[in-house]
């Protein structure tokens, strides 16, 4: 019996129940319209969840910040490639959009002298000022209230285990661009395939990132559903180039590769990175980006001075060393990032653990910074230069890891939480606006039905192949090719992974029940996997340079003062898939420069700060520590839980 | 090593021997690592929940044994016997259906009454509490959730007598009372948000926790001492007149 079919319909469908998730369906909630929840894991499991819960708050760490200086920030940090419209949003709505997840269970330490969240004592790289606020429990204390929004939320309904497979599409009359009718959801708890009538939906549902696993530090079920489904839609994609590669993660033990154990800012004032010869590649380390950590490393490995695992080495071990300023350093280290550390302590010896050895590092896929190509309000957008709402695919919205335009070329530490919060908020108020104004229209269940008879003639495929190798063959592809590193070749050779792959998705066996099929979601997941890969392999081929989370050996660097561009990828079933450039502002070059002289000071007056003599330099750094940390130097228990008390580590062999 | 792997397919349960082969000599593999291994080696389709690898989003549960225990973080050894968790309905070889708990709460996390002013820090208590990553292994053995299955497991019972999970369950366990005891010391909910809390806490059967050996948190949270006893003291005259 093929699987069958229930019928529903809402204003408002969210795909994705994470941090944009959330805040997307409350916000869609809260102006009375129906809203269904489509999630494929827990509610609230998402990235948001497992992350260093580091939240960027405007002027938290001093008076002198303010919307301008955060959203320049976000735009350098970003090579340009960021639209202005989206990163002043971002700056605009920062404070409140956080101070909607405090009043859902938030609670960060009060700052009581400035009466406001206190942010990590240092700023996080690329970021002008301190603004980056830390939580206990770091992302699991963002993961309660995004749940308490969802479960308790009015008017939202939610389905767990369920997978949003696709968007349907229609033309509301004849002559007229397609625009959102629905999508198709399989609700493996149930068994049963759920077709859901909607003019809007937010797609939410995050990242890639396991399209590099092991090597990612990210929830498994980032397999690129959200470029994927708009894609396949006929919405455009933008910077799909640009995957974040976290500097510092672990290469080994094999349980724990690829998760994050630190920050450049964890590398404190004379942390730097060294190769196997023990050479150092890169100095002041905690105020760099992320994209100049991670090239670093990459560089060395490719130059064969890599690390035995295929990375290099984090040396804190001058912060350490010293009698006076070196506890402070250990209190920083524990506090500024407790769950990396804690992985960090449990992973590696236990002088590593003291920072007294140095850590093997390498590069892990962290987050998607391209995506969907969208708006300020998350709406889908198309056209030339920043796109227009009009072109775009209407009652196609987004947030969080699944839009583009946002942060371009380099995501700065602490963005991503406040990020998912922003346009969540947005996204969900746009899509019930369009909701509202789409009431009265008539859904066509014809426009549903080749989709459902194509998902159930999936189940039951007979095959020789399953998914879920495919899926390891795929992985270690995009690590080598379209990885940390790239080339012309390597991306070539890529799309001819990608088309053998596509080739056998027919002839992968799928059992025919129903309940809970995993061979089916394996499928959908790596069919996903390739749809998004192919958008990563496009963009890059079109970036000829390195720009960002990689390195192109055989491109030059992209230059700050060079014409900024992004890459827009599409895909239409009749022209397959094509890549082309859009133009973006450039920031004006007095900016630039202002910018470029006040990071070299400040890379400069760490540079003096190593030169010290052992003594000057303890006192000197402990001066610092005090200044920012406080005397009492607030070293914040790990949680949760320690190693005795927690199930987990209690079943040693 | 070799292990042993509960699986079931369209209902039908089988017990599969898996032989896993260590990736070094020194290697004290993870119960994940078997199922990822598993996974590419020969057994395709199996289904199991994972997520962050690092015991921070709480839904690669299984038991070993018998037992609960976070996947990703607890060691395997020569001859365990990896199942469903077995306080909630098996869907899929290890995969269970879990929002039959989340569900129960849906209308008792009202916090309604807040102050205006966000600027206030919570106690350590509290952080502890939002340490949580709803994990479900303290589900075993919870006479309270057990109610909820004629007082044994859910797959002891036959078909028919099932409650529906996507109604909630109507009795509780540690996890939500965690949830609502989070609400009363939440230095911004309101008194009558603290109240409703309570009522909620013995609504879903508080008084199952009256002479309980007690319940073990999968990431070491004190529920004991910093959920059950400061609820039933709060809630203890009314329990007793409860009877």
């Amino acid at each position: 019996m093929p699987i069958e079919v229930d019928w529903c319909d809402y204003d408002v469908v969210v795909v994705g129940s994470g941090g944009a998730g959330s805040h997307a369906a409350q916000a869609a909630a809260a102006t009375g319209a129906r809203v269904l929840v489509v999630s494929k894991d827990p509610i609230g499991a998402s990235d948001t969840k497992i992350s260093e819960g580091l939240a960027t708050v405007r002027e938290s760490g001093s008076d002198d910040d303010s919307e301008e200086i955060l959203s320049e920030n976000l735009k350098m940090a970003g090579g340009d490639l960021p639209l202005n419209a989206i990163t002043d949003a971002f700056a605009a709505d920062s404070k409140e959009a956080y101070d909607i997840y405090r009043r859902q269970g938030l609670r960060p330490e009060i700052d009581d002298e400035r009466d406001i969240p206190k942010p990590l004592p240092l700023p996080m790289g690329g970021h002008t000022r301190r603004r980056s606020v830390g939580h206990r429990n770091s992302g699991i204390a963002f993961g309660h209230a995004n749940w308490n929004m969802i479960v308790q939320g009015e008017g939202i309904d939610y389905l767990e285990d369920s997978w949003f497979l696709d968007l349907v599409t229609d033309q509301a009359e004849a002559g007229t661009d397609k625009s959102v009718v629905g999508g198709i959801i399989y609700h493996a708890a149930l068994g049963r395939l759920i077709a859901v009538k909607t003019s809007s939906v937010v797609i939410a549902s995050g990242g890639l990132s396991t399209l590099y696993f092991p090597k990612t530090d990210t929830m498994r079920g980032n397999t690129g559903d959200s470029y994927a489904i708009a894609a396949r839609a006929g919405a455009d994609l933008v910077d799909m180039e640009q995957v974040q590669f976290l500097p510092f993660c672990l290469a080994s033990p094999p349980s724990y590769e690829g998760l994050l154990v630190g920050e450049p800012v964890t590398a404190s004032y004379l942390g730097v990175l060294r190769d196997k010869n023990g050479k150092v590649i890169l100095d002041g380390v905690f105020l760099r980006t992320r994209a100049d950590c991670s090239s670093a490393i990459m560089r060395a490995v490719e130059d064969g001075r890599g690390s035995p695992n295929g990375g290099a080495y984090l040396d804190m071990t001058a912060n350490k060393r010293p009698p006076r300023s070196g506890p402070y350093f250990m209190r920083f280290v524990e506090s500024a990032l407790p769950s990396a550390y804690k992985v960090a302590r449990q992973a590696m010896s236990k002088a590593a653990g003291n920072c007294e050895e140095p850590w093997e590092v390498r590069p892990s896929a962290h987050y998607m910074m391209g995506g969907i190509r969208a708006d300020e309000h998350g709406a889908s957008v198309a056209g030339d230069g920043d796109g227009s709402a009009g072109a775009g695919l209407a009652g196609l919205f987004t947030a969080g890891q699944a839009m583009g335009g946002v942060f371009g070329a380099n995501r700065l530490g602490s963005t991503s939480l406040t990020e998912g919060a922003v346009f969540g908020r947005r996204a969900g108020e746009a899509a019930a606006h369009l909701a509202r104004k789409s009431a009265t229209r008539d859904t066509r269940e014809e426009a549903f039905t080749p989709m459902i008879e194509n998902i159930r003639r999936r189940f039951g495929q007979k095959g020789d192949s399953a998914a879920a190798v495919l899926k390891l063959e795929l992985q270690k592809a995009a690590w080598i090719n379209i990885g940390p590193v790239r080339t012309a070749d390597r991306i070539a050779e890529m799309e001819r992974v990608l088309s053998d792959l596509d080739a056998k998705l027919d002839d992968v066996a799928v059992p025919g029940y129903a309940e809970w099929n995993q061979a089916f979601i394996e499928f959908e997941e790596l069919r996903n996997l390739i749809a998004s890969a192919r958008g990563v392999c496009l963009a890059s081929r079109e970036r000829d340079g390195s720009l960002g989370g990689h390195v192109r050996m055989d491109g030059k660097q992209i230059s700050a003062f060079s014409k900024p561009y992004s890459t827009v990828v599409s895909h239409s079933p009749g022209g397959g898939w094509r890549v082309r450039r859009v133009n973006r502002d450039r920031t004006p070059l007095k900016q630039i420069i202002a910018f470029k002289i006040q990071d070299a000071k400040r890379k400069a007056a760490v540079k003096w700060l190593r030169m010290l003599p052992a003594g000057m330099q303890d006192r000197a750094l402990e001066k610092k520590y005090l200044a920012v940390m406080g005397a009492g130097g607030t070293a914040k228990e790990v949680m949760p839980g320690g190693a005795d008390a927690a199930v987990g580590e209690a079943t040693q062999a | 090593m070799k292990v042993e792997i509960v699986t079931r397919r369209d209902g039908e349960q089988e017990i599969v021997a898996y032989d896993y082969v260590p990736r070094d000599d020194s290697e004290k593999p993870m119960i994940l690592d078997v199922l990822l291994q598993a996974q590419a080696n020969g057994m395709p389709d199996l289904a199991f929940r994972y997520g962050c690898r690092a015991r921070n989003c709480g839904v690669c549960t299984v038991d070993i044994n018998g037992r609960p225990r976070i996947a990703c973080r607890a060691r395997i050894k020569e001859g365990d016997r990896i199942s469903p968790m077995a306080t909630l309905p098996a869907l899929s070889d290890l995969v269970v259906r879990r929002d039959g708990v989340a569900r129960q709460m849906r209308g008792r996390l009202a916090t309604a009454g807040q102050g205006n002013d966000l600027n206030v820090s919570a106690p350590d208590d509290y952080h502890a509490l939002t340490g949580c990553i709803e994990c479900y292994a303290c589900l075993h053995e919870c006479p309270m959730h057990a109610r909820n299955f004629d007082g044994g497991l859910p797959d002891e019972q036959a078909v028919e007598d099932r409650p529906d999970p996507a109604e909630g369950y109507t009795s509780g366990n540690p996890f939500s009372l965690l949830k609502l005891q989070r609400i009363r010391i939440d230095p911004l909910t309101s008194e009558a948000g603290k109240s409703s809390a309570l009522d909620n806490a013995i609504d879903l059967g508080l008084d199952a926790c009256v002479g309980c050996k007690g319940c073990k948190c999968g990431v070491g949270i004190d529920l004991i001492g910093k959920v059950i006893w400061p609820m039933l003291e709060a809630a203890g005259d009314r329990l007793a007149e409860k009877g």
